[in-house]
């Protein structure tokens, strides 16, 4: 399988403490929950190979900790990042409000204009929503950003969040065929340039 | 980038915080904040000696500042691995596990550590086969040179 694969892309995953990121990749990743997930260190870091409409895709995926005291340092992992997960809890109207610095983090830090951006509200599991789907729908159409709703302890949208996100980078292919013309300032890096290689021959 | 340990500071976030590091440390006036961030790139750096510097950093703050102690651990922990130093790293990895025993971040760390010593190790073993092999091609060689010089001599 990994010989079929067309590229890599870098996906981040960001927003307030607590709102489920990391529980979110563990359940994309290892299909697991831990009810008593801890804050994040800094960032961590998953792969997984992806199928999206017969493309064969590798994630690799930066789980970055949202605690106040990584902020100067998390922004480093936006570079050449082609998609974004921006979470938020949908039991918490604080962390849907605090979306939008996190936008605008982006917009300072991402390299990639037409980086692909995602609101997913996690934990819809739960009974007692502040957010409701109408005005997470409505936030993201105003910023053109994907929405999907999510509960990492049940499964729910998991899957075809990350599968969204893929399908809408492979729909936009400036956005990863050009690893060789960013090549050129980042310097001679073989792997980067082979992959680049190869998303471009797919495409011709 | 194919795990945590692979993954590398860009040039200019190290020399960002290491600036702020530096104007800190004149001032005679350090924050815990501004040496974690300065080691945070330090462990990351591609040369040796900084990954080095990164380290006595963290175990600076490890001693001076408890409020920070899960991270710095953890970096430690990346610090060493990164330097080879396997046995000090899963040392780290132990100490942070024997507070926190399901934490999922650090476990995935430790089986990574862990595959790399095994790789590193089974490289060793490769290194070691080759030099056998061309030892004795050597001694072949050496034979077979003798064999025509005796042949030039009859």
């Amino acid at each position: 399988m990994e010989e079929n694969i067309l590229t890599t892309l870098k996906i981040l995953i960001i927003g307030e403490s607590g709102v489920g990121k990391s529980s979110l990749l563990l359940r994309f990743t290892q299909d697991n929950f831990d009810p008593e997930q801890t804050l994040t260190i800094g960032v961590d870091f998953k792969t997984k190979i992806l199928n999206v409409d017969d493309n064969i895709v590798k994630l690799a995926i930066w789980d970055t900790a949202g605690q106040e005291r990584f902020r100067t340092l998390t922004p480093s992992y936006y570079r050449d990042a082609q998609g974004a997960i921006l979470v938020f809890d949908v039991s918490n109207y604080s962390t849907f409000t605090r979306l939008g610095n996190w936008l605008d983090e982006l917009d300072i830090y991402s390299t990639k204009n037409n980086i692909i951006k995602m609101i997913v509200g996690n934990k819809i599991d739960v009974q007692h929503r502040e957010v409701s789907r109408e005005e997470g729908f409505a936030f993201a159409r105003r910023y053109q950003t994907l929405y999907i709703e999510t509960s990492a302890k049940t499964k729910d949208g998991v899957q075809s969040a990350f599968e969204e996100l893929v399908r809408k980078i492979i729909q936009t292919p400036g956005l990863w065929d050009s690893f060789q013309n960013d090549n050129i300032h980042v310097g001679g890096n073989d792997q980067r340039n082979k992959s680049g290689c190869t998303s471009y021959c797919t495409l011709t | 980038m194919a795990d945590i340990l692979a993954e590398t500071v860009h040039p200019d976030d190290l020399k960002k915080f290491e600036k702020i590091y530096h104007e800190q440390l004149y001032k005679n006036d350090v924050t815990p904040k501004a040496q974690f961030d300065y080691s945070w790139c330090l462990v990351r750096s591609k040369y040796a000696s900084d990954i080095q510097k990164g380290i006595i950093l963290l175990e600076e703050l490890y001693r001076t500042h408890e409020e920070g102690r899960r991270d710095y651990l953890y970096y430690l922990a990346i610090g060493n691995a990164r330097l080879k130093e396997y046995a000090k790293a899963l040392g780290h990895v132990k100490a942070f596990l024997s507070i926190e025993p399901g934490n999922q971040q650090v476990l995935t760390l430790q089986q990574t550590i862990k595959k790399k010593m095994e790789k590193d190790g089974l490289l060793g073993m490769a290194l070691a086969g080759g030099t056998l092999l061309a030892i004795g091609a050597a001694i072949g060689v050496g034979i077979r040179l003798a064999k025509a010089l005796l042949c030039t001599k009859i």
